[in-house]
């Protein structure tokens, strides 16, 4: 909101620099933006908190700067000289809607002059960013700016039956407003209107019809107090933002509805001419109740730490407006004046003596040591995750919660059938009404976003909140979700090693490590069809027997559809899970003092055999001596039917207390070996 | 017998002669390899080796069992005993000079053999090293990990609760009583079951009170959400810090020095705080905190728009209303809280000019971050 500087010197006769102003507004809550320097003038550009409705006003902010200066604020003098008749005698006002409209008063000035406004009027609208009109419309808008009250002039000659009435808008009803838009109206909507048809939004805006023009002749004044809320209420549907309306919504003041009617209708007898009627047409059935709030004075320092002698708090709190209505040992009484809504309670009084004294003028200090800080319960596992994962290449991804529909993703398995899609009313991103219930498609997203600009290496991880539909009524389902997808070069391409694309184990790695560093049992992984992945290069992962997730290569209809030429591979895993599961001890194991013998055989079997069957089907022979068998290698190609592969493992035996003797450790191995021929019908190659 | 013969046929052949042949064969088949006891010999490592071989043949050829030399030797014992002293003297000289050439172009050619191995196995020390691709943190949790150590060293236990919210979290427990415009759905994000995005995470405050009562310390960071366009300083969603600190005798001065604390550790032991009066539903009184410019320490300059202050957040003491909806006695208890955007501050830090980049997870803008 725009402040003249030099209407405040003529409302409070402030001895205060621009600039000292600024900071002592800023001090006390009207913090200044700006200081535009004009040719005579100066503007500050003030944010005013929006619970302070009755600063949006030279008045207002003349109030709170005169408390600063401990001077006075002169309001105008709103004389009427030449008066005839009572505006009753002309004109009628029935409100039909109480509670949205609890006081509407219309005075009318007659045999006005419409024309352009002295060039005082003009600079001082145009100084603060207002565009002239013509001498009444500018006199009301010159008001709205001084009271904080809006103000509206109807011709009252286009008034039907010369009537105001104050009533919600009826169904189907609508009106062309000043800008000249037709708007429909809802049946929630107040409105004014005359004996026929609505002539203004109330407090929103007017209606053209009704509008002054050049051959207006006589105008009728409304002031009125509306209900914020339905303002607020009306303006949003409608669209409109207004002067008006920004200052109805935050919450005008009622007891003010006349002085300012008094000050428009006294400019504009002397500005436009015409006679006004000796008084205002005041509907106001059920009057505002004054409010008292007690304020123990020592409750300031209790809450600031200020000590504030009690009768500056008396000084402070009655140049605000605040009446003292009793004053007792122990605490203050006061009456809240009728333009400050946002003051109802103790600590609004303390505030106000607070932002008076100064912010500045309380004391830094730290509180007194209580409780041990702690860290929440996961986060250092949640750490060590992120850690390990970026150790091992992946960069750490963030997007949006909202999502488009994931149909062809296989959710984790927390969310079971039953879970549906939490669905927003009302997404900002219109494609994007879905809390996400896979953090896939965002990373996916990631990917294609890289890709389209030309960065063909993305690997990335992300840990968020996943959502799904509970029992009705109940709140959705929250679990923690860690993702994963990599594409394209494992190394960095412009340093001293080969170049090498990612694949399945480069993921795999990573999420081992993770779990590694997250001090978890080690999971495990076994061929499993998920929807979203390619059938022979995708897992489900469990632990300690449960899936928490799968992992593989993208499948082909999906990765077509992200328009992908190169493998994708992606992960996810239900975190909540992982993060709830016991970690590890860890424990010493005595370190072997004989050397281990070692066996590697090369097995010719079946595609579909795995390493892990073959190790198990190993261990489960519970050989003497037997310590495991590893991994070393697969070969296919030539030499090798297409549906066999050659599997290489090492066999690792060792006894407590010897070194153990070859012929000792092949008695062992080799009916090991048998076993596993016969069983995965094998030839050792 | 025998050798009474061989005596007479050395006689003949004049020992002397032949030694002196020997050299001159010597010197004959020697020549091509002298050049490489001279400096600035330029010879490829192939070449090298073959000249090694050659010589070392030459070294057999001529001090060899089979060669003159050695046959030479076989006669001193034979000529005569006046003779014989100088004999053996000239074939010893002869041999040690012809071994002392041979030994000396043998070790030149080593040196040059070598030094041409080193030069071959020359490697250029300016191609980037080895190493696995570095991953990186967002600057998200990178400047929450920064927030979350320094509160959790001043005491203070870091909290988590839902991101969907009913009402009461959101707002009523708030004091953000129904009709106020925050409860408005142009700026809450409602699902169809009609709860709510938390649009702050002041949510925590209430849920973290009710779980562990006063008195009670504990900052809540995590995502919040806004029906906000985006645009470049507007996110629907982001990521915020709330605080709160409830005690017996908690006053505004300890709100002070904790963010006054907080910022030193954060952007330095210079960095001044200014508290403005301002209104926030939850907390009374309301203060909005500035910080002085981390770039320019207040003169003013573009990161803190020529002010020399910069926004870090909201606070202000608990509204009583806020105590009494976690069952808090504000009679007896007092507490301040604040809340700051973490997206914010990581774009104050990094002097990111579209903060739509913070969710776009290009790898270029991801890698910047450590």
């Amino acid at each position: 909101m725009f402040i003249s500087y030099n209407w405040l010197r003529e409302l409070t006769g402030t001895k205060l620099s621009p600039e000292e102003i600024r900071d002592r507004l800023t001090n006390v809550g009207l913090a200044v933006d700006a200081v535009a320097d004009r040719s005579d003038d100066f503007i500050f550009d003030v944010e005013v908190p929006s619970n302070r409705g009755d600063c949006l006003s030279h008045i207002g902010v003349a109030r709170e700067l005169a408390v600063i200066e401990r001077s006075q604020v002169s309001i105008p003098k709103s004389e009427v000289s030449n008066v005839s008749g009572k505006t009753s005698e002309s004109a009628s006002v029935e409100i039909r809607d109480v509670d949205l409209c609890p006081r509407y008063a219309a005075r009318i000035v007659r045999n006005v002059k419409i024309g352009l406004s002295p060039d005082w009027l003009v600079k001082k609208l145009e100084a603060i960013g207002q565009r002239p009109i013509n001498n009444v419309a500018d006199i009301t808008n010159y008001v709205l700016h001084e009271f904080g009250q809006p103000l509206h002039a109807f011709d009252l000659a286009k008034l039907t039956d010369r009537k105001i009435i104050v009533r919600r808008a009826a169904k189907g009803e609508s009106i062309k407003t000043l800008d000249g838009v037709e708007r429909k109206l809802e049946e929630q909507m107040l409105v004014i209107a005359d004996a026929k048809a609505p002539v203004a939004v109330a407090g929103v805006m007017g209606g053209e019809f009704s509008e002054i023009s050049n051959l207006t002749t006589d105008v009728l004044i409304e002031s009125a107090y509306f209900n914020p809320s339905s303002v607020r209420r009306t303006a949003k549907l409608l669209g409109l933002h207004t002067e008006a309306s920004h200052r109805f919504e935050r919450g005008t003041d009622p007891e003010g509805v006349i002085a300012a009617q008094s000050r428009c209708v006294a400019l504009i007898c002397e500005l436009a001419g015409g006679t006004a009627t000796e008084d205002a047409l005041d509907v106001y059935p059920k009057p505002m109740q004054t409010m008292s709030v007690a304020l123990r004075p020592a409750r300031v320092e209790a809450i600031t730490s200020l000590q504030v002698e009690v009768d500056e708090m008396r000084r402070i709190l009655s140049a605000l407006g605040f009446g003292l209505r009793a004053e007792e040992s122990r605490a203050l009484s006061f009456d809240v004046p009728s333009w400050r809504h946002d003051v109802s309670i103790e600590e609004d009084l303390v505030e106000e003596v607070a932002r008076h004294t100064g912010y500045d003028k309380i004391e830094t200090s730290l509180p007194p040591a209580h409780h041990a800080g702690e860290y929440h319960e996961s986060e250092e596992r949640k750490r060590a995750l992120r850690r390990a994962l970026s150790a091992h290449g992946f960069g750490e991804a963030i997007n949006l919660s909202f999502i488009e529909l994931a149909n062809d993703f296989e959710l984790i398995s927390a969310f079971n059938a039953a879970t549906s899609v939490v669905t927003l009313t009302n997404p900002i991103i219109e494609e994007s009404s879905r809390m996400r219930q896979t953090l896939l498609l965002g990373l996916l997203n990631s990917v294609r976003h890289n890709l389209n600009h030309g960065i063909r290496e993305v690997s990335v991880f992300e840990m968020g909140r996943i959502f799904g539909s509970n029992e009705k009524g109940s709140l959705p389902l929250e679990r923690e979700s860690l993702a994963l997808v990599a594409t394209g070069g494992i190394q960095e391409a412009d340093r001293a090693q080969p170049a090498r694309e990612v694949d399945f184990y480069d993921l795999k790695g990573a999420i081992e490590a993770a779990i590694e560093a997250m001090n978890l049992p080690p999971l495990t992984f076994e061929p499993a069809t998920v929807r979203h992945l390619r059938p022979g290069q995708s897992a489900e992962i469990s632990a300690n027997g449960a899936r928490v997730g799968t992992m593989g290569r993208l499948a082909d209809l999906i990765a077509v559809e992200y328009k992908f030429r190169q493998p994708v591979f992606v992960a996810e895993l239900d975190l909540t899970t992982l993060l709830e599961m016991s970690p590890q001890p860890v424990l010493y194991a005595p370190l072997p003092r004989f050397p281990s013998i070692v066996r590697d055989v090369s097995l010719l079997v079946n595609r579909a055999v795995t390493v892990a069957e073959l190790a198990k089907a190993a261990a489960d022979q519970t050989p003497a001596h037997f310590m495991g068998a590893t991994f070393v290698g697969t070969y296919e190609g030539e030499g090798i039917p297409d549906n066999k592969r050659s599997v290489t493992l090492r066999f690792e035996y060792r006894a407590d207390d010897r070194t153990m003797r070859d012929d000792e450790v092949d008695a062992i191995h080799w009916p090991v070996v048998e076993a596993l021929k016969k069983q995965f019908n094998a030839e050792v190659r | 017998m025998g050798s009474s013969k061989e005596e007479i046929t050395v006689a003949e052949r004049n020992p002397n002669q032949e030694v002196e042949a020997a050299r001159e064969a010597f010197e004959r088949e020697f020549e091509r390899f002298a050049r490489f006891t001279g400096s600035g010999v330029d010879i490829s490592l192939n070449d090298a080796n073959t000249e090694q071989r050659a010589l070392a043949e030459l070294r057999t050829k001529h001090l060899g069992k089979k060669s003159a030399i050695a046959g030479a030797k076989k006669l001193i014992g034979k000529v005569a005993p006046e003779e014989r002293a100088s004999f053996g003297q000239l074939v010893q000289q002869t041999e040690g000079s012809i071994a002392q050439r041979i030994d000396e172009a043998e070790q030149s050619l080593k040196s040059l053999i070598e030094a041409a191995r080193i030069e071959r196995e020359r490697i250029d020390v300016t191609i980037p090293g080895r190493r696995p691709r570095p991953g990186h943190l967002h600057p998200i949790t990178l400047m929450r990990q920064r927030i979350e150590d320094i509160f959790v060293s001043l005491g203070y236990a870091v909290e988590d609760d839902r991101e969907i919210e009913t009402d009461f979290y959101n707002f009523d427990a708030l004091n953000i009583p129904e009709g106020h415009p925050a409860r408005d759905p142009q700026d809450t994000f409602y699902t169809t079951e009609g709860f709510a995005l938390r649009s702050q995470t002041s949510t925590v405050q209430i849920h973290a009170m009710q779980r562990r009562g006063a008195p009670v310390r504990m900052i809540a960071p995590g995502r919040v959400f806004r029906r906000d366009t985006p645009d470049p300083t507007h996110n629907p969603m982001f990521f915020q810090v709330e605080g709160l600190c409830v005690d017996r005798g908690i006053t505004m001065a300890h709100l002070k020095g904790t963010l006054a604390e907080f910022v030193h550790r954060l952007f330095g032991p210079d960095t001044k705080t200014r508290f403005r009066p301002s209104y926030f539903p939850f907390t009374e009184p309301s203060a909005e905190v500035d910080y002085s410019c981390f770039n320019c320490g207040g003169p003013g300059c573009r990161i803190c728009k020529w002010s020399g202050w910069i926004e870090l957040g909201g606070s202000g003491m608990v509204h009583p209303n806020v105590l009494r909806a976690a069952n808090v006695d504000p009679g007896e208890f007092t507490g301040f809280a604040f809340g700051l955007g973490i997206d914010r501050t990581c774009a104050r830090i990094y002097q990111l000019d579209d903060i739509r980049l913070l969710f776009e997870n290009d790898v270029r803008f991801l890698e910047q971050f450590r």
